[in-house]
């Protein structure tokens, strides 16, 4: 099903990491800084023939560093599929997905597993955490994972941001769902990523811990510098992003810079029509 | 309800199929049992029938000892002159007269042949109205030189008539003509049995029975009348012969061997129970959590207008359904097994008869019931949770429980471990096997009920060094073998059980290892022991060798050792003798009053244990039976500390040769004071016997220990199946666990875990269950080892040797075994499609 022909063809034989960086330096046009990822003509198929389903047909996307960029779109856009192909959790049929100028189809497992850890941060909407570890234990689990020393005062800046510190011997079941997503932050953190992928971050969550995880995000980006991509289809928590993304049948409809809650509303009611 | 059963039977086809393993297993070896001791059975009992099919009565000796506890009848010789009389007794129309000893044939290459069974020695019998034993090829023995052979052995070894052949005989080694080669009836062979046929003087002469016969086999005229003819034999004879019917030896024959037969089947059949009795943790615990992982359909079930009943009956139908077909296929297997374990058997040098199967309908009856009944039972306890879900469950987010440790369960268990404990003791001082079963059944269901108090402190600890060496994923292996507390004792408790087996077996062998070394160490101190050697089953020491042996420079005391039966105060006992002269070179007596110098002038030496039970002293005279001579009475001359290896009673090597006919001696102890000049002249003197071994005392203790070892490896063997099965529910626990858990392994590959530290993961969890099963396992066999121990303190095993090297060697081996049964549930979390799996719920 994977369409090798576009990794291969443009750079024949070379796996290495500046190889693919020059190779990818042309389709985003220009010489800049390297992007945090970049979506190459996605193309993401289920099925075959009649009941062929395109969830992604033919993205391009780049999600710039230091950038908090929001997915957006009707259910069944494409956007989960988008960012589970970009975070080396799928493949996708055709094109190509780098993190940091990697390109991830050319990745067994092993090393996918790394660049996951090592490389890109994770908030799921809900489950995660393990449920046999204490709060900090879960926040030093890709370090751990990697067998690497925790990097102590990054881990108590985060813990102070976060607000978690009466929390960290508790266990996820001795967690309000609010808190369990504020470890997850610190988690998806604590390995410094180039990325941090959030998948509705706060879609099981009251509005008030919504907002105090989307003010944390917004933080991350603005004082410390993290690329955040969070897919949402609330309005008011894309405002928080610098830009947003427009999803629809699997293709990049619109994009708008410095969102508010209104102007995202106003984008969607227009595409929505 | 029944579509639900059903449905739930196909839903978890693959547990249930783990779980019919167990079942498939234990059924598998009782059926295998009952059709391997059936066709032994219908063998054995053909071969007798074969070999009295045309006798109508049997002359022979009376049995000599009237006490119920010997083995097999001691019979004195009948003359040869009766064989005359009985032929002219009115109505008897053939008589012959059988002399049987051994006698042993030697392979070309110089070994001794032997099946494990009698090398017999007899005289050609030319009657065929009496015999069944036909010549096949050559002729009968004619001449004091000529020997037949079976055709079994004769086909084995390649000889054929006209080629000479050395025999071992008591007496030393004799070359031999074959004249002939027979057969009994259509077989070759008496189950394994050799035979040598001689001419009737040899056969007296090797039998050391000059001039006599051991019986006299009569068949009657036709038409005769039987009970006329048997009275007109009984008049005839003397004092000390007398006349039974061929049925009577018939009978006695098939029950001797009905005896031993079932003495056989008990032993298997006791290890299949012990498997099934591992396998019913299995099905607990299978039964266990498809209950709890099925709470919300339960409570739907309950939502939706389900009795209580009905889902008890579900559970329990699904169980049923389970032991029916996994017992069917059991049986099936047990046939094909029954010939495995028959070659098994061959392995450890036991020779079988051939025979066709026999498959009786006990067989299919109990093997069916015994195998669905411990489904069906096992599943009751998960089938009583079931019916308590309350339907109030169905609403809620109930995560697979169970980790709930009630002090109710702490109580039961703990009161059935103490009642387990005290029929265990009881049942071992009686010695009542079925009672010490019943209490080691207690007390492992008494320590499985208290294991999941024990499971979070004790796997957190067994975890703690597995999780500080093997980084994050040991430490979530650990973790997460301490989450489901009451799961992960019901698994760890079939391996408890088979380790606990194993354990007691070795504190069991390590003692009887270390108490045959001691009594050896205590009762000899000769440096050389000249005895026959195992498989030697015809010759003797000859009576000549102690003098020849006495005589080498350098030997500076011998004695020789004697062993017999004599019948005293109603039983018949073991008798051992050592001649007197320089005893105290060569035999350590510690004598707690009298003197050894009594030995010499005839008395009777007893140990302490004999003279505290039957309130003798020293002075006090006794009466002993012995076979040749009759009632003699005895004065105790001496009492000396118990010793397995001298026994309860002994005598001087006079007072014993008096009573016994040309009593063989059992052993020559020698020292030399550790010359290695004279071991060489004493190997150089025994080299004509190829019967005969001369060992140091150390090469003795050595020997005693390894033929411990050879029975410790076949129970060793027997109870792998416990072991196996206890790991099919390891395997078991962990794909359940696995599956539960897809949602958790999906997000630990999300942020970064390989496949190696999943893999990690699961053999940690699967390494700590193991483990704490051996732990548990291995403390409460230490319990049963030594309680099995010192029951045995009479019989001999009198040191309690705890052997930790092998306790070791098997945490060790649990530790392997762990990670041989996370192998696949590993490979199945590390192969997990990592979008499905946190996409599932």
């Amino acid at each position: 099903m994977r369409a090798s022909v576009w990794n291969k063809s443009p750079d024949p034989g070379t796996g290495g990491r500046s190889a693919v960086v020059t190779a990818v330096g042309d389709p985003a046009g220009g010489a800049g800084p390297v992007p945090a990822a970049q979506g190459i003509d996605l193309v993401k198929t289920y099925g075959t023939g009649p009941a062929e389903v395109h969830a992604l047909a033919g993205v391009t996307v780049t999600f710039e560093k230091g950038r908090f960029t929001a997915v957006m779109g009707p259910s069944g856009s494409g956007k989960s599929t988008l960012m589970h192909c970009m975070a080396g959790l799928d493949q996708p049929t055709s094109g190509r997905s780098l993190i940091a100028g990697m390109d991830l189809t050319s990745l067994d497992d092993t090393r996918l597993s790394e660049l996951r850890r090592d490389r890109v941060g994770f908030v799921f909407q809900s489950f995660n955490l393990i449920p046999t570890l204490t709060a900090a234990e879960n926040i030093t689990l890709p370090a751990d994972l990697a067998g690497r020393k925790v990097d102590r005062d990054w881990f108590d800046h985060l813990v102070i941001q976060l607000g978690i510190g009466k929390r960290l011997r508790h266990r996820p079941a001795e967690m309000s769902g609010g808190q369990q997503q504020r470890v997850a932050c610190a988690r998806a953190l604590i390995n410094r990523p180039d990325l941090v992928f959030a998948d509705e971050p706060t879609g099981n969550l009251d509005s008030n811990a919504s907002a105090e995880l989307l003010a944390f995000l917004r933080r991350s980006v603005t004082e410390m510098g993290q690329s955040i991509v969070m897919v949402t289809h609330d309005p008011h928590g894309a405002s928080f992003a610098d830009r947003v993304v427009f999803l629809a049948d699997g293709r990049v409809v619109a994009e708008i810079g410095k969102p508010t809650a209104d102007s995202v509303l106003e984008r969607m009611r227009t595409l929505g029509a | 309800m029944r579509r639900i059963t059903i449905k739930g039977l196909l839903g978890h086809k693959l547990r249930l199929a783990l779980t019919a393993i167990a079942i498939i297993l234990g059924v598998t070896f009782i059926a295998g049992t009952y059709v391997l001791t059936d066709t032994l059975h219908s063998t054995f009992d053909a071969l007798v029938g074969t070999i009295y099919k045309n006798v109508d009565f049997q002359v022979r000796g009376v049995a000599q000892f009237s006490a119920k506890n010997a083995a097999a009848a001691t019979r004195n010789p009948i003359p040869g002159s009766l064989l005359t009389t009985v032929r002219g007794v009115p109505g008897v129309a053939a008589a012959e007269g059988n002399v049987s000893g051994s006698a042993q044939f030697i392979a070309p290459d110089g070994t001794l042949i032997s099946n494990n069974e009698p090398t017999l020695a007899e005289n050609y019998d030319p009657n065929p109205k009496i015999s069944e034993l036909r010549i096949v090829e050559g002729r009968p023995p004619a001449t004091p030189d000529d020997v037949v052979m079976d055709a079994a052995t004769a086909q084995k070894y390649h000889f054929h008539v006209g080629q000479r052949v050395r025999v071992l005989l008591p007496a030393g080694t004799q070359t031999f003509t074959i004249s002939g080669i027979a057969q009994y009836g259509t077989a070759s062979t008496l189950a394994g049995v050799t035979l040598a046929a001689f001419t009737l003087p040899t056969a007296q002469r090797i039998a050391q029975e000059n001039g006599q016969f051991d019986n006299i086999d009569v068949v009657t005229r036709p038409g005769a009348n039987t009970a006329t003819v048997e009275r007109g034999i009984a008049r005839v004879l003397p004092k000390g012969a007398e006349v039974v019917t061929g049925q009577t030896v018939l009978n006695e024959e098939t029950s001797s061997i009905d005896q031993q037969l079932s003495f056989f089947s008990t032993a298997l059949l006791v290890f299949a129970l012990i498997a099934l009795f591992v396998g019913s943790f299995t099905i607990f615990n299978t039964f266990s959590i498809l209950v709890s992982q099925r709470t919300r359909e339960l409570a739907l079930l309950r939502t939706v207008g389900a009795s209580g009943r009905q889902l008890f009956r579900s559970v329990l139908a699904e169980a049923a359904v389970v032991g029916v077909v996994a017992s069917a296929i059991g049986v099936g297997l047990g046939v094909l097994t029954a010939l495995g374990i028959e070659e098994l058997l061959r392995g450890f040098g036991i020779t079988l008869p051939a025979g066709p199967l026999v498959f009786q309908a006990r067989t299919l009856i109990v093997s069916l019931a015994v195998g669905i009944g411990v489904t069906v039972v096992s599943a009751v306890g998960p089938a009583r949770r079931a019916v308590r879900v309350p339907p109030v469950a169905a609403l809620r987010d109930l995560h697979a429980g169970g980790g709930d440790v009630s002090r109710r369960r702490v109580l039961a268990g703990a009161a059935l471990g103490a009642v387990g404990t005290v029929l265990l003791l009881t049942g071992l001082t009686k010695p009542a096997v079925g009672i010490t079963g019943i209490g080691a059944a207690a007390i492992f269901i008494g320590a499985a009920a208290l294991a999941p108090s024990l499971s979070r402190p004790l796997s957190g600890a067994i975890g703690r060094p597995l999780a500080r060496s093997l980084g994050v994923a040991g430490r979530l292996g650990r973790a997460n073998s301490m989450r489901n507390p009451r799961r992960t004792a019901q698994t760890a408790s079939a391996l408890m059980v088979g380790l606990a087996l194993v354990a007691a077996i070795a504190i069991f062998g390590a003692s009887a290892a270390t108490s045959a070394t001691s009594s050896f160490d205590n009762a000899v101190r000769a440096d050389l022991i000249v005895s026959t050697i195992s498989g030697n089953n015809a010759g003797n020491i000859s009576p000549a060798l102690p003098q020849a042996l006495a005589a080498i420079p350098g030997v500076t005391a011998a004695t020789v050792a004697y062993s017999g039966q004599f019948e005293i105060g109603q039983s018949v006992e073991q008798l051992k003798a050592v001649s007197t002269p320089a005893l105290g070179k060569t035999i350590i007596l510690h004598l707690v009053h009298g003197n050894i110098g009594s030995l010499s002038r005839g008395d009777l030496l007893i140990d302490l244990t004999t003279a505290t039970s039957n309130h003798l002293a020293v002075g006090d005279h006794v009466r002993g039976k012995f076979a040749l001579t009759g009632w003699t009475t005895i004065r105790v001359g001496g009492i000396y500390q118990p010793n397995a290896l001298i026994g309860s009673y002994l005598v001087g090597g006079a007072f014993y040769r008096s009573h016994y006919a040309d009593p063989p001696p059992g052993a020559v102890l020698l020292d030399t004071s550790a010359n290695p000049g004279a071991q060489r002249a004493v190997e150089h003197t025994i080299a004509p016997y190829p019967g005969l071994q001369v060992q140091t005392a150390g090469q003795f203790k050595k020997a005693a220990t390894a033929q411990i070892n050879q029975i410790l490896g076949l129970v060793y063997a027997l109870l792998a199946l416990a072991v196996v099965i206890a790991l099919i529910g390891i395997v078991n626990t962990l794909i359940l666990s696995v599956f539960e858990r897809t949602r958790e392994i999906g997000l630990l590959r999300a942020i970064g875990m390989n496949r190696r530290q999943v893999r990690t993961m699961i053999q940690t969890e699967s390494v700590v269950l193991a483990l704490f099963g051996a732990v548990m396992g291995i403390l409460i066999g230490t319990g049963l080892g030594v309680a099995l121990v010192s029951s045995l303190h009479a019989q001999g095993v009198t040191t309690t040797t705890i052997p930790i090297a092998s306790l070791l060697v098997f945490l060790a081996l649990a530790c392997a075994l762990g990670l041989v049964a996370a192998t696949w549930p590993a490979r199945k979390a590390a192969r997990l499609d990592v979008l499905t799996a946190i996409t599932t719920d």
